[in-house]
């Protein structure tokens, strides 16, 4: 027993140490500085000054930051539903016994293992070129002059043109999270379906879906955590600083804190920091949330 | 479900005719994906007139090699390129030395804290990087390391590490409890130390497991691109994705087109050769890691 006891310290020792230092210390520190105000980021906690709730007042009072958040909302919302509903229907076309089902997932899951800059690249400089673009070459072939004309990167379309192209990357990975647990049913079960019966829509909507609610959990739970990162593909879609179309509370937050240039209001920390609670609550909520509504216990199998 | 399917049934059209929608469905999503891909990979071959008057594919004047030399050289991706092999490899191999121990011990030994260690990994894995940031941010640069560029890169190399710990730890901590205790028994009998006995048995036992969840942590390091931007500060440090954001900001100045797509292929080519060789591998991978 005396043996084992050095070996867990001395073997749990430095993977402990690391997530105090990069998580543990920080995350408490952070939730400390949301209720100062703090001029500097480097600056030492005797130079804060104490604020209460002033920087979550302030955040909220601000327009820029209001809209950020809003588009990030749009974007779990929006975005959710038609990831949610994609992937889920890939999964179930893969599961239904079609050949090719290795390529087809391969293939589909394949934008999650490509650097976001490259792949968002990609999307900006050719699909939604306005001079060489896939859509408007597409558009044209077809004699769709109306669409061929739209200009996906100007104000009134690059929210929408940002969210397709997010959404296009990130179904591969739900799809996966649906498939495993589509071919964790038994089989046993749709043999006594078919038997009954049911036909392949039936079986799906009243076995495969109640039975896919904690995977349903297992998927909003990590689609609302990569939402709420939304920062790479926002930076590269807007054009201008502080691009009330594209922001998300990253962004801000980087603009804010390290960005330069007259788009900086106030210099003031402890603002970032807010930024970061309030997200964090929000992942906390539909965690919760989620939990609560779709109680899984009932149905084992 | 799966295993009954190993064995090719039989073509059997009024099957495959049920099955159409979802072919055209999956074909449709496949030929876009084929045809971005296979756009952007003939335009980086091309010039940036040929692009411009929608000819990037004709390959009128030749295939143009030297984007890429222009890209490698001139534009400093072989820097960034460069940078991200040494983060991604030293990280990886010091994410499985630091983790593999840990799992094993959080797998294996009944304590006070393991319940609580697991636990706080697994929340770990759903903090915004935005709360951790600013501290990590002010304690580095207060320490005035971030312009000497072996301390800068050896702390980039630290946050890259630390970052994975919880999710490696976790992945690896599946793998270990599916393990047999009877090997360990044996090695005890005969005498072995426990820690010998896991690093001669255990370690190597485990190591379909650890070569999954470092591909995992190679992929994710070579994308990572929101603590690159913020630490990486100078053009010496910077690995591909942040590298490549600011590329494709000038090229919109000097107007290369070709030699941006050029550098797109480069950041996109050593992650994708590494899927279309262990595809199956990593596709395994990721609903194992979640379910933990």
């Amino acid at each position: 027993m005396k043996k084992n006891k050095t070996m867990i310290i001395a073997f749990l020792t430095p993977a402990v140490i690391l997530f105090l230092g990069i998580f543990l210390y920080p995350i408490i520190r952070t939730v400390i500085m949301s209720f100062f105000t703090i001029e500097g980021v480097t600056d030492p906690m005797s130079k804060w000054t104490f604020s209460g709730i002033d920087n979550y007042v302030k955040l909220f009072n601000t327009s820029l930051f209001r809209t950020s958040f809003y588009n990030l909302f749009r974007i779990w919302l929006i975005g959710g539903l038609i990831v949610m509903t994609l992937s889920l229907l890939f999964a179930a076309i893969l599961t239904s016994g079609i050949r090719f089902k290795k390529f087809f997932r391969a293939v589909i899951y394949m934008p999650n293992i490509v650097s976001a800059v490259a792949l968002a690249t990609m999307w900006l400089q050719y699909v939604y070129s306005p001079r060489f673009g896939l859509l408007k070459n597409f558009f044209e072939a077809l004699h769709l002059d109306e669409l061929a004309k739209i200009q996906w990167l100007d104000n009134d379309h690059k929210f929408m043109a940002l969210l397709i192209a997010y959404c296009f990357g990130m179904v591969g990975y739900h799809m996966l999270i649906w498939t495993s647990g589509i071919e964790r049913i038994s089989p046993e079960f749709y043999e006594a379906a078919t038997i009954d019966g049911a036909n392949k829509v039936q079986q799906f909507r009243y076995m495969t879906l109640p039975l896919l609610k904690g995977v349903f959990k297992t998927n909003l739970t990590m689609w609302t955590v990569s939402s709420v990162g939304f920062f790479v593909w926002s930076q590269l879609f807007s054009t201008v600083t502080a691009d009330t179309q594209t922001i998300t509370p990253y962004v801000y937050m980087y603009m804010q804190i390290f960005g330069g240039g007259n788009t900086v209001t106030e210099r003031n920390s402890g603002l970032g920091a807010a930024i970061g609670v309030v997200l964090s609550v929000c992942v906390v909520l539909v965690f919760t949330v989620c939990n609560k509504v779709l109680k899984d216990d009932d149905l084992e199998f | 479900m799966a295993k009954e399917k190993e064995p090719r049934k039989p073509f059997n059209l009024k099957k495959e005719i049920k099955l159409l929608p979802g072919y055209i469905i999956l074909i449709l999503w496949v030929i876009f994906t084929i045809a971005l891909l296979g756009w952007v990979f003939g335009a980086s071959f091309s010039t940036t007139a040929e692009i411009f008057q929608g000819k990037a594919l004709k390959f009128e004047s030749g295939l143009h090699f030297e984007n890429y030399a222009k890209a490698w050289n001139g534009a400093g991706v072989a820097g960034f390129f460069a940078n991200s092999l040494l983060y991604s490899i030293v990280s990886c191999v010091i994410l499985i030395l630091v983790c593999a121990p840990a799992a094993y011990v959080l797998s294996r030994f009944d304590f006070i804290a393991n319940k609580f260690i697991q636990t706080s990994f697994v929340s770990a894995m759903g903090v915004p990087a935005i709360m951790v940031v600013l501290p990590l941010f002010s304690f580095i640069s207060g320490m005035g390391i971030l312009n000497i560029l072996p301390a800068a890169r050896t702390t980039l190399i630290i946050l890259y590490v630390g970052i994975n710990v919880p999710y490696t730890t976790i992945f690896l901590l599946t793998f270990f409890s599916n393990i047999s205790k009877t090997y360990e028994e044996a090695a005890a009998i005969d005498g072995c130390p426990p820690m010998r006995t896991f690093w001669k048995i255990m370690f190597p036992m485990a190591q379909s497991g650890i070569v999954t969840v470092t591909i995992f942590n190679f992929i994710n390091i070579w994308n990572e691109y929101f603590l690159s931007l913020i630490f990486a500060n100078s053009d010496k440090l910077k690995p591909v994705a942040p590298g490549l954001y600011g590329m494709i900001n000038s090229m919109k100045y000097t107007g290369d087109w070709a030699g941006m797509f050029a550098a797109v292929i480069i950041v996109f080519l050593p992650t994708f050769i590494l899927y279309i060789f262990l595809s199956e591998k990593i596709i395994g991978g990721v609903t194992g890691g979640i379910k933990g």
